[in-house]
Protein backbone atom coordinates (compact mmCIF):
# COMPACT_ATOMS: atom_id res chain seq x y z
CA UNK A 1 0.00 0.00 0.00
CA UNK A 2 1.37 3.37 -1.18
CA UNK A 3 1.63 6.88 0.85
CA UNK A 4 -1.36 7.86 -0.42
CA UNK A 5 -3.66 5.07 -0.45
CA UNK A 6 -2.75 4.46 3.80
CA UNK A 7 -3.39 8.35 3.93
CA UNK A 8 -6.44 7.32 2.17
CA UNK A 9 -7.63 4.64 4.40
CA UNK A 10 -6.84 6.28 7.43
CA UNK A 11 -8.48 9.31 7.14
CA UNK A 12 -11.82 6.52 6.50
CA UNK A 13 -11.32 5.52 9.68
CA UNK A 14 -10.94 8.67 11.38
CA UNK A 15 -14.18 9.63 9.70
CA UNK A 16 -15.99 6.09 11.10
CA UNK A 17 -14.39 7.46 14.21
CA UNK A 18 -16.22 10.87 14.58
CA UNK A 19 -19.52 8.71 13.48
CA UNK A 20 -18.80 6.31 16.51
CA UNK A 21 -17.49 8.91 18.86
CA UNK A 22 -15.65 6.51 20.42
CA UNK A 23 -12.38 5.08 21.02
CA UNK A 24 -11.53 2.43 18.17
CA UNK A 25 -11.86 -0.94 18.20
CA UNK A 26 -8.57 -2.22 16.81
CA UNK A 27 -4.94 -1.54 17.94
CA UNK A 28 -4.36 0.69 15.22
CA UNK A 29 -1.94 3.29 16.75
CA UNK A 30 -2.46 6.44 14.80
CA UNK A 31 -6.36 5.59 15.12
CA UNK A 32 -5.92 6.13 18.84
CA UNK A 33 -3.81 8.75 18.95
CA UNK A 34 -6.77 10.58 16.56
CA UNK A 35 -9.48 10.10 19.36
CA UNK A 36 -7.00 11.71 21.96
CA UNK A 37 -6.60 14.53 19.69
CA UNK A 38 -10.49 14.96 19.42
CA UNK A 39 -10.50 15.68 23.12
CA UNK A 40 -7.29 17.92 22.99
CA UNK A 41 -9.05 21.68 24.08
CA UNK A 42 -10.12 24.61 22.04
CA UNK A 43 -7.49 26.87 21.82
CA UNK A 44 -10.35 29.87 22.58
CA UNK A 45 -11.20 27.91 25.73
CA UNK A 46 -8.32 28.36 27.25
CA UNK A 47 -7.55 31.50 26.35
CA UNK A 48 -11.04 32.75 27.59
CA UNK A 49 -10.94 30.75 30.69
CA UNK A 50 -7.45 33.05 31.37
CA UNK A 51 -9.05 35.92 31.03
CA UNK A 52 -11.99 35.05 33.14
CA UNK A 53 -9.75 33.91 36.21
CA UNK A 54 -7.65 37.33 35.46
CA UNK A 55 -10.66 39.30 35.65
CA UNK A 56 -11.65 37.51 38.50
CA UNK A 57 -8.54 38.23 40.17
CA UNK A 58 -8.62 41.74 39.62
CA UNK A 59 -11.79 42.10 41.60
CA UNK A 60 -10.44 40.16 44.61
CA UNK A 61 -9.14 42.54 47.06
CA UNK A 62 -5.14 42.00 47.94
CA UNK A 63 -6.37 43.12 51.24
CA UNK A 64 -8.12 39.92 51.48
CA UNK A 65 -4.45 38.21 50.91
CA UNK A 66 -1.96 37.36 53.35
CA UNK A 67 0.59 40.09 53.80
CA UNK A 68 4.34 38.87 51.95
CA UNK A 69 5.18 38.14 55.66
CA UNK A 70 2.61 36.06 56.66
CA UNK A 71 2.71 34.15 52.83
CA UNK A 72 6.61 33.70 53.19
CA UNK A 73 5.56 32.07 56.75
CA UNK A 74 3.45 29.11 55.79
CA UNK A 75 4.78 28.59 52.05
CA UNK A 76 8.88 28.72 53.24
CA UNK A 77 8.66 27.76 56.81
CA UNK A 78 10.42 29.06 59.64
CA UNK A 79 12.95 27.44 62.10
CA UNK A 80 12.18 25.20 64.06
CA UNK A 81 9.77 26.61 67.44
CA UNK A 82 9.34 23.64 68.78
CA UNK A 83 12.74 21.55 68.77
CA UNK A 84 11.31 19.47 71.86
CA UNK A 85 8.88 17.66 69.33
CA UNK A 86 11.46 17.01 66.85
CA UNK A 87 14.53 16.00 69.35
CA UNK A 88 16.54 18.94 68.66
CA UNK A 89 18.39 19.52 71.57
CA UNK A 90 19.70 22.74 72.26
CA UNK A 91 20.40 22.43 76.67
CA UNK A 92 22.54 19.78 78.81
CA UNK A 93 19.61 17.87 78.98
CA UNK A 94 17.86 15.76 76.03
CA UNK A 95 14.56 17.33 74.64
CA UNK A 96 11.62 14.73 75.27
CA UNK A 97 8.62 15.14 73.07
CA UNK A 98 5.80 14.12 75.79
CA UNK A 99 7.07 17.45 77.46
CA UNK A 100 6.07 19.49 74.47
CA UNK A 101 2.53 17.67 74.24
CA UNK A 102 1.55 17.83 78.10
CA UNK A 103 2.44 21.70 78.30
CA UNK A 104 0.41 21.83 74.50
CA UNK A 105 -2.55 19.83 75.93
CA UNK A 106 -2.81 21.77 79.13
CA UNK A 107 -2.70 25.29 77.31
CA UNK A 108 -5.40 24.44 74.62
CA UNK A 109 -7.24 23.45 77.63
CA UNK A 110 -6.64 26.46 79.46
CA UNK A 111 -7.82 28.12 76.24
CA UNK A 112 -10.37 26.08 75.32
CA UNK A 113 -12.10 27.00 79.20
CA UNK A 114 -11.52 30.75 78.26
CA UNK A 115 -13.09 30.67 75.03
CA UNK A 116 -16.19 28.53 75.97
CA UNK A 117 -17.03 31.38 78.22
CA UNK A 118 -16.67 34.37 75.92
CA UNK A 119 -18.32 32.61 73.16
CA UNK A 120 -21.49 31.03 75.54
CA UNK A 121 -21.90 35.09 76.35
CA UNK A 122 -21.41 36.74 73.57
CA UNK A 123 -21.53 34.59 70.52
CA UNK A 124 -24.56 35.21 68.01
CA UNK A 125 -26.35 32.16 66.17
CA UNK A 126 -26.56 32.83 62.76
CA UNK A 127 -28.84 30.67 60.60
CA UNK A 128 -28.96 30.69 57.08
CA UNK A 129 -31.33 28.81 54.70
CA UNK A 130 -31.84 29.43 50.61
CA UNK A 131 -34.87 30.43 49.44
CA UNK A 132 -36.06 29.41 45.74
CA UNK A 133 -38.99 31.51 44.08
CA UNK A 134 -39.78 32.66 41.26
CA UNK A 135 -38.88 36.55 40.72
CA UNK A 136 -39.93 39.20 38.43
CA UNK A 137 -37.96 38.65 35.22
CA UNK A 138 -36.90 41.65 33.91
CA UNK A 139 -34.55 41.11 30.37
CA UNK A 140 -32.13 44.17 30.42
CA UNK A 141 -32.67 46.63 27.09
CA UNK A 142 -30.22 46.33 24.61
CA UNK A 143 -26.82 48.03 24.74
CA UNK A 144 -27.17 46.78 28.38
CA UNK A 145 -23.39 47.63 30.03
CA UNK A 146 -22.91 44.33 31.43
CA UNK A 147 -24.92 41.48 29.61
CA UNK A 148 -23.49 38.48 30.62
CA UNK A 149 -25.61 35.37 28.52
CA UNK A 150 -23.08 34.94 25.35
CA UNK A 151 -22.71 33.66 21.62
CA UNK A 152 -20.62 33.79 18.70
CA UNK A 153 -19.36 31.35 15.96
CA UNK A 154 -18.40 31.83 12.74
CA UNK A 155 -17.22 29.71 9.78
CA UNK A 156 -13.53 31.27 10.00
CA UNK A 157 -14.42 33.60 7.32
CA UNK A 158 -11.60 36.49 7.37
CA UNK A 159 -14.28 39.27 8.09
CA UNK A 160 -15.98 40.29 10.83
CA UNK A 161 -19.64 39.03 11.28
CA UNK A 162 -22.17 41.43 9.93
CA UNK A 163 -24.46 43.99 11.50
CA UNK A 164 -27.96 42.24 12.12
CA UNK A 165 -30.18 41.41 14.61
CA UNK A 166 -30.07 37.86 16.38
CA UNK A 167 -33.33 35.50 15.64
CA UNK A 168 -35.89 34.59 18.28
CA UNK A 169 -34.43 33.34 21.81
CA UNK A 170 -35.72 28.76 22.43
CA UNK A 171 -34.77 26.49 24.56
CA UNK A 172 -33.64 24.53 22.32
CA UNK A 173 -31.42 25.58 19.25
CA UNK A 174 -32.35 23.21 15.99
CA UNK A 175 -29.94 25.55 13.72
CA UNK A 176 -28.08 27.99 14.65
CA UNK A 177 -27.82 31.49 12.99
CA UNK A 178 -26.01 31.77 9.87
CA UNK A 179 -25.36 35.31 7.48
CA UNK A 180 -23.81 33.29 4.68
CA UNK A 181 -25.58 29.54 4.21
CA UNK A 182 -22.61 27.40 3.05
CA UNK A 183 -25.55 24.15 2.57
CA UNK A 184 -28.11 24.87 0.12
CA UNK A 185 -29.91 21.98 0.98
CA UNK A 186 -29.79 21.17 4.87
CA UNK A 187 -31.04 18.05 5.89
CA UNK A 188 -33.14 19.26 8.32
CA UNK A 189 -35.31 22.25 7.68
CA UNK A 190 -35.86 24.41 10.87
CA UNK A 191 -35.67 28.02 11.64
CA UNK A 192 -32.46 29.25 12.99
CA UNK A 193 -32.77 30.34 16.75
CA UNK A 194 -30.11 31.25 19.69
CA UNK A 195 -30.75 29.60 23.23
CA UNK A 196 -31.99 31.72 26.08
CA UNK A 197 -35.51 31.78 27.81
CA UNK A 198 -38.10 32.23 25.21
CA UNK A 199 -39.28 35.48 26.64
CA UNK A 200 -36.34 37.42 26.41
CA UNK A 201 -36.86 40.22 23.66
CA UNK A 202 -34.30 41.38 21.26
CA UNK A 203 -35.18 43.62 18.20
CA UNK A 204 -35.85 41.70 15.47
CA UNK A 205 -35.51 42.83 11.47
CA UNK A 206 -35.34 40.41 8.37
CA UNK A 207 -30.79 40.66 8.29
CA UNK A 208 -29.30 38.26 10.20
CA UNK A 209 -26.31 39.44 12.50
CA UNK A 210 -24.49 40.88 14.96
CA UNK A 211 -26.51 43.78 16.88
CA UNK A 212 -23.06 45.71 17.69
CA UNK A 213 -21.07 44.49 14.94
CA UNK A 214 -19.65 47.47 12.56
CA UNK A 215 -19.79 45.72 9.33
CA UNK A 216 -22.42 45.64 6.59
CA UNK A 217 -20.70 43.30 4.10
CA UNK A 218 -22.25 39.47 4.93
CA UNK A 219 -20.03 37.70 6.61
CA UNK A 220 -20.57 34.74 9.34
CA UNK A 221 -16.94 36.38 11.40
CA UNK A 222 -13.88 34.48 11.74
CA UNK A 223 -15.36 32.51 14.80
CA UNK A 224 -16.17 28.62 14.38
CA UNK A 225 -18.90 26.38 15.22
CA UNK A 226 -21.99 27.37 13.04
CA UNK A 227 -23.27 31.04 14.74
CA UNK A 228 -21.61 34.46 14.08
CA UNK A 229 -19.01 35.94 15.67
CA UNK A 230 -15.54 35.65 16.59
CA UNK A 231 -15.19 33.20 19.22
CA UNK A 232 -17.08 30.06 19.46
CA UNK A 233 -20.52 28.58 19.65
CA UNK A 234 -23.53 28.43 18.04
CA UNK A 235 -24.78 31.92 19.09
CA UNK A 236 -24.26 35.65 17.97
CA UNK A 237 -21.40 38.04 19.36
CA UNK A 238 -18.22 38.25 20.61
CA UNK A 239 -18.32 35.71 23.48
CA UNK A 240 -18.39 32.05 23.50
CA UNK A 241 -21.80 29.70 23.62
CA UNK A 242 -25.20 29.56 22.43
CA UNK A 243 -26.58 33.12 23.20
CA UNK A 244 -25.91 36.16 22.11
CA UNK A 245 -23.68 39.18 23.13
CA UNK A 246 -19.85 38.96 24.74
CA UNK A 247 -20.53 36.63 27.68
CA UNK A 248 -20.84 33.07 27.93
CA UNK A 249 -23.21 30.31 27.10
CA UNK A 250 -27.00 30.73 26.70
CA UNK A 251 -29.25 33.91 27.36
CA UNK A 252 -28.22 37.78 26.70
CA UNK A 253 -27.65 40.41 29.10
CA UNK A 254 -29.85 39.29 32.11
CA UNK A 255 -30.64 36.25 30.36
CA UNK A 256 -31.28 34.44 33.21
CA UNK A 257 -33.99 31.61 33.56
CA UNK A 258 -36.45 30.72 36.39
CA UNK A 259 -37.02 27.58 37.87
CA UNK A 260 -39.77 24.87 36.38
CA UNK A 261 -40.27 24.00 32.84
CA UNK A 262 -36.73 21.81 33.15
CA UNK A 263 -35.08 24.44 34.94
CA UNK A 264 -33.36 22.86 38.42
CA UNK A 265 -32.53 25.05 41.08
CA UNK A 266 -28.76 25.46 42.01
CA UNK A 267 -28.08 23.97 45.37
CA UNK A 268 -24.75 25.85 47.45
CA UNK A 269 -21.55 23.73 47.75
CA UNK A 270 -19.50 26.30 49.95
CA UNK A 271 -22.00 28.91 52.54
CA UNK A 272 -20.04 29.95 55.30
CA UNK A 273 -22.44 31.85 57.78
CA UNK A 274 -22.25 35.95 57.59
CA UNK A 275 -21.13 37.68 60.47
CA UNK A 276 -23.26 39.68 62.95
CA UNK A 277 -22.99 43.20 63.10
CA UNK A 278 -21.32 44.94 65.79
CA UNK A 279 -24.51 47.75 65.60
CA UNK A 280 -27.14 44.97 65.54
CA UNK A 281 -25.03 42.24 68.06
CA UNK A 282 -25.23 45.40 70.93
CA UNK A 283 -28.76 46.42 70.07
CA UNK A 284 -29.83 42.42 70.15
CA UNK A 285 -31.50 43.19 67.12
CA UNK A 286 -32.60 40.21 65.15
CA UNK A 287 -34.31 39.93 61.26
CA UNK A 288 -34.37 38.07 58.23
CA UNK A 289 -32.44 39.84 55.07
CA UNK A 290 -33.77 39.12 52.09
CA UNK A 291 -31.13 38.92 48.56
CA UNK A 292 -32.12 38.36 44.91
CA UNK A 293 -29.60 37.18 43.02
CA UNK A 294 -28.23 35.41 40.11
CA UNK A 295 -26.64 31.89 40.22
CA UNK A 296 -24.53 31.98 36.79
CA UNK A 297 -24.26 28.91 34.81
CA UNK A 298 -20.04 28.65 36.46
CA UNK A 299 -21.77 28.04 39.56
CA UNK A 300 -20.91 31.99 40.81
CA UNK A 301 -23.22 34.79 42.24
CA UNK A 302 -23.75 37.95 40.63
CA UNK A 303 -26.33 41.03 40.97
CA UNK A 304 -27.13 40.74 44.37
CA UNK A 305 -29.83 43.00 45.31
CA UNK A 306 -31.66 43.19 48.80
CA UNK A 307 -35.40 42.38 48.08
CA UNK A 308 -36.08 42.70 51.88
CA UNK A 309 -34.14 44.94 54.17
CA UNK A 310 -33.78 45.09 58.21
CA UNK A 311 -30.69 47.74 58.94
CA UNK A 312 -28.49 47.96 61.38
CA UNK A 313 -25.78 46.57 58.81
CA UNK A 314 -27.28 43.25 58.61
CA UNK A 315 -27.72 43.73 54.70
CA UNK A 316 -24.34 45.00 54.18
CA UNK A 317 -23.15 41.20 56.32
CA UNK A 318 -25.50 39.03 54.78
CA UNK A 319 -24.19 40.19 50.84
CA UNK A 320 -20.58 40.10 52.23
CA UNK A 321 -21.18 36.22 53.17
CA UNK A 322 -23.17 35.27 50.04
CA UNK A 323 -20.84 36.74 47.62
CA UNK A 324 -18.14 34.10 48.61
CA UNK A 325 -20.92 31.65 48.23
CA UNK A 326 -20.41 28.61 45.78
CA UNK A 327 -23.21 27.08 43.85
CA UNK A 328 -23.64 23.81 42.05
CA UNK A 329 -25.38 25.78 38.90
CA UNK A 330 -28.70 25.24 37.54
CA UNK A 331 -29.36 23.27 34.83
CA UNK A 332 -31.39 23.12 31.85
CA UNK A 333 -31.31 20.27 29.16
CA UNK A 334 -28.26 18.93 30.86
CA UNK A 335 -26.63 22.64 30.33
CA UNK A 336 -25.67 24.92 33.39
CA UNK A 337 -27.73 28.20 32.79
CA UNK A 338 -27.93 31.26 34.71
CA UNK A 339 -30.66 30.75 37.38
CA UNK A 340 -32.53 34.34 39.56
CA UNK A 341 -33.02 32.92 43.12
CA UNK A 342 -33.65 34.61 46.32
CA UNK A 343 -31.81 33.58 49.69
CA UNK A 344 -33.07 34.77 52.90
CA UNK A 345 -30.55 35.38 55.41
CA UNK A 346 -31.96 34.15 58.83
CA UNK A 347 -29.72 36.44 62.01
CA UNK A 348 -30.93 35.02 65.37
CA UNK A 349 -29.18 36.01 68.87
CA UNK A 350 -29.12 33.14 71.65
CA UNK B 1 17.64 18.97 41.30
CA UNK B 2 15.52 19.08 38.73
CA UNK B 3 12.41 18.61 41.23
CA UNK B 4 14.16 20.77 43.85
CA UNK B 5 13.37 23.90 41.35
CA UNK B 6 10.35 22.93 40.42
CA UNK B 7 9.66 23.09 43.97
CA UNK B 8 11.36 26.35 44.07
CA UNK B 9 9.35 27.31 40.97
CA UNK B 10 5.87 26.22 42.87
CA UNK B 11 6.75 28.30 45.79
CA UNK B 12 7.67 31.31 44.47
CA UNK B 13 4.34 31.10 42.13
CA UNK B 14 2.38 30.42 45.19
CA UNK B 15 3.65 33.15 47.05
CA UNK B 16 3.69 35.71 44.31
CA UNK B 17 -0.29 34.68 44.09
CA UNK B 18 -1.12 35.24 47.13
CA UNK B 19 -0.27 38.07 47.09
CA UNK B 20 -1.66 39.40 44.52
CA UNK B 21 -4.03 37.70 42.66
CA UNK B 22 -3.22 38.85 39.36
CA UNK B 23 0.29 36.71 39.26
CA UNK B 24 -2.40 33.28 39.34
CA UNK B 25 -2.34 33.49 35.68
CA UNK B 26 1.29 32.10 36.18
CA UNK B 27 -0.07 28.88 38.08
CA UNK B 28 -2.83 28.84 35.32
CA UNK B 29 -0.06 28.48 32.45
CA UNK B 30 2.16 25.81 34.03
CA UNK B 31 -0.89 23.78 35.47
CA UNK B 32 -3.77 24.19 32.73
CA UNK B 33 -2.69 20.78 30.27
CA UNK B 34 -2.55 18.72 33.52
CA UNK B 35 -5.96 19.33 35.05
CA UNK B 36 -7.70 19.40 31.77
CA UNK B 37 -6.17 15.77 31.23
CA UNK B 38 -7.36 14.77 34.46
CA UNK B 39 -11.08 15.57 32.97
CA UNK B 40 -10.33 14.68 29.67
CA UNK B 41 -9.60 10.88 30.69
CA UNK B 42 -12.80 10.63 32.84
CA UNK B 43 -15.26 12.54 30.77
CA UNK B 44 -17.25 11.93 27.84
CA UNK B 45 -17.24 14.91 25.67
CA UNK B 46 -14.45 17.87 25.22
CA UNK B 47 -17.40 20.51 26.80
CA UNK B 48 -17.66 18.56 29.87
CA UNK B 49 -13.66 18.32 30.34
CA UNK B 50 -13.49 22.06 29.62
CA UNK B 51 -16.37 22.97 32.21
CA UNK B 52 -14.85 21.03 34.71
CA UNK B 53 -11.52 22.53 34.01
CA UNK B 54 -12.73 25.95 34.58
CA UNK B 55 -13.99 25.01 37.69
CA UNK B 56 -11.36 24.03 39.04
CA UNK B 57 -9.57 26.99 37.99
CA UNK B 58 -11.59 29.16 39.83
CA UNK B 59 -12.21 27.75 43.22
CA UNK B 60 -8.09 27.57 43.32
CA UNK B 61 -8.41 30.83 42.70
CA UNK B 62 -10.88 31.69 45.27
CA UNK B 63 -8.76 30.23 47.92
CA UNK B 64 -4.89 30.14 46.65
CA UNK B 65 -4.51 32.30 49.97
CA UNK B 66 -5.74 29.18 52.51
CA UNK B 67 -3.04 26.87 50.19
CA UNK B 68 -0.40 26.23 52.22
CA UNK B 69 2.95 24.59 51.49
CA UNK B 70 3.51 21.11 52.44
CA UNK B 71 6.06 19.66 50.25
CA UNK B 72 3.49 18.55 47.70
CA UNK B 73 3.48 20.38 44.62
CA UNK B 74 0.66 22.74 43.28
CA UNK B 75 -0.58 20.57 41.25
CA UNK B 76 -1.37 17.74 43.89
CA UNK B 77 -3.63 20.39 45.45
CA UNK B 78 -5.08 20.79 42.11
CA UNK B 79 -5.91 16.79 41.80
CA UNK B 80 -7.32 17.33 45.27
CA UNK B 81 -9.71 19.71 44.07
CA UNK B 82 -10.37 17.91 40.69
CA UNK B 83 -11.33 15.09 42.52
CA UNK B 84 -13.78 16.63 44.40
CA UNK B 85 -15.34 18.76 40.73
CA UNK B 86 -15.45 15.31 39.61
CA UNK B 87 -17.18 13.19 42.59
CA UNK B 88 -19.94 16.02 42.41
CA UNK B 89 -20.09 15.91 38.75
CA UNK B 90 -20.66 12.38 39.05
CA UNK B 91 -23.16 12.39 41.82
CA UNK B 92 -25.05 14.77 39.91
CA UNK B 93 -24.98 12.24 36.81
CA UNK B 94 -26.03 9.26 39.27
CA UNK B 95 -23.17 7.46 39.23
CA UNK B 96 -21.40 5.27 41.88
CA UNK B 97 -18.45 7.77 42.57
CA UNK B 98 -16.99 5.44 44.84
CA UNK B 99 -16.32 2.75 41.83
CA UNK B 100 -15.56 5.60 39.57
CA UNK B 101 -12.61 6.79 41.22
CA UNK B 102 -11.46 3.40 42.37
CA UNK B 103 -9.78 4.14 39.02
CA UNK B 104 -8.34 7.56 39.44
CA UNK B 105 -5.36 5.91 40.90
CA UNK B 106 -4.37 3.66 38.09
CA UNK B 107 -4.61 6.62 35.24
CA UNK B 108 -1.39 8.78 36.01
CA UNK B 109 0.59 7.30 33.39
CA UNK B 110 -2.58 8.11 31.04
CA UNK B 111 -2.74 11.66 32.30
CA UNK B 112 1.01 12.55 31.41
CA UNK B 113 0.97 11.29 28.28
CA UNK B 114 -2.18 13.44 27.43
CA UNK B 115 0.00 16.29 28.78
CA UNK B 116 3.00 15.50 26.31
CA UNK B 117 0.13 15.43 23.28
CA UNK B 118 -1.13 18.14 23.90
CA UNK B 119 2.86 20.21 24.41
CA UNK B 120 3.62 17.46 21.32
CA UNK B 121 0.85 19.28 18.84
CA UNK B 122 2.51 22.70 19.74
CA UNK B 123 5.65 21.87 18.24
CA UNK B 124 4.30 20.68 14.81
CA UNK B 125 4.85 22.12 11.54
CA UNK B 126 2.31 24.95 10.84
CA UNK B 127 1.02 23.55 8.05
CA UNK B 128 0.29 20.22 10.20
CA UNK B 129 -0.50 21.63 13.51
CA UNK B 130 -3.36 23.37 11.44
CA UNK B 131 -4.91 20.40 9.83
CA UNK B 132 -4.65 18.92 13.70
CA UNK B 133 -6.53 21.71 15.27
CA UNK B 134 -9.07 21.78 12.63
CA UNK B 135 -9.32 18.22 12.00
CA UNK B 136 -9.71 17.16 15.51
CA UNK B 137 -10.42 19.91 18.02
CA UNK B 138 -12.73 21.98 15.35
CA UNK B 139 -13.93 18.74 13.60
CA UNK B 140 -13.78 20.26 10.57
CA UNK B 141 -14.25 17.24 7.14
CA UNK B 142 -10.94 17.33 4.91
CA UNK B 143 -13.00 19.09 2.21
CA UNK B 144 -13.64 21.94 4.54
CA UNK B 145 -9.85 22.20 5.76
CA UNK B 146 -8.94 21.91 1.87
CA UNK B 147 -11.18 25.03 0.77
CA UNK B 148 -9.45 26.98 3.86
CA UNK B 149 -6.28 26.59 2.73
CA UNK B 150 -6.33 26.05 -0.97
CA UNK B 151 -4.88 22.51 -1.40
CA UNK B 152 -6.31 19.60 -2.58
CA UNK B 153 -8.40 16.70 -0.29
CA UNK B 154 -5.49 14.39 -1.07
CA UNK B 155 -2.98 16.60 0.05
CA UNK B 156 -4.64 17.14 3.34
CA UNK B 157 -4.74 13.82 3.88
CA UNK B 158 -1.43 13.35 3.19
CA UNK B 159 -0.73 16.19 5.92
CA UNK B 160 -2.71 14.59 8.55
CA UNK B 161 -0.84 11.34 7.73
CA UNK B 162 2.30 12.67 8.18
CA UNK B 163 1.20 14.53 11.46
CA UNK B 164 -0.40 11.86 13.00
CA UNK B 165 3.44 9.85 12.43
CA UNK B 166 5.14 12.99 13.92
CA UNK B 167 3.20 13.20 17.06
CA UNK B 168 3.43 8.94 17.84
CA UNK B 169 7.57 9.80 17.11
CA UNK B 170 7.48 12.41 19.53
CA UNK B 171 5.53 10.56 22.01
CA UNK B 172 8.08 7.78 21.86
CA UNK B 173 5.80 5.17 19.85
CA UNK B 174 3.66 5.15 23.29
CA UNK B 175 0.37 5.55 21.58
Amino acid sequence: MNREQLAEELDLKIEALGTMNAHPSTPEPLLHLAAELRMLPREEFRNDLREQLMERAESLEVGEYPTSAAAHEFAFGQPDLSPAFSRQQFGALPADPRNFLFSFLSHAALVAFIASGIWAAHSPAVRNRILISELTYAPLPVGDIAPHGGGGGGDHSAMQASHGTPPKFSDQQLAPPAIVVRSESPKLQASPTVLGPPDLKLPQSNQLGDLFSPNVMPSNGSGSRGGIGDKSGTGIGTGVGSGVGPGYLAGYGDGVYRLGKGVTAPHAVYDPDPEYSDEARRAKYQGNVLLSLVVDATGHVRDIRVARSVGMGLDEKAIEAVQKWKFAPGMKDGHPVAVQVSVEVNFRLY
Amino acid sequence: MEILERESDDRSLIEAAQNEPARFAALYDQNFDRVYAFFARRVSSRDEAQDLTAEVFHQALASIRTFKWQGAPFIAWLYGIAANVLSKHWTKQGKHVEEELSGLSSMGGEMERSVMLAKAVETLLPDQKHVILRRFVDQKSIREIAQELGRSEGAIKQLQLRALENLRAKLGGTI
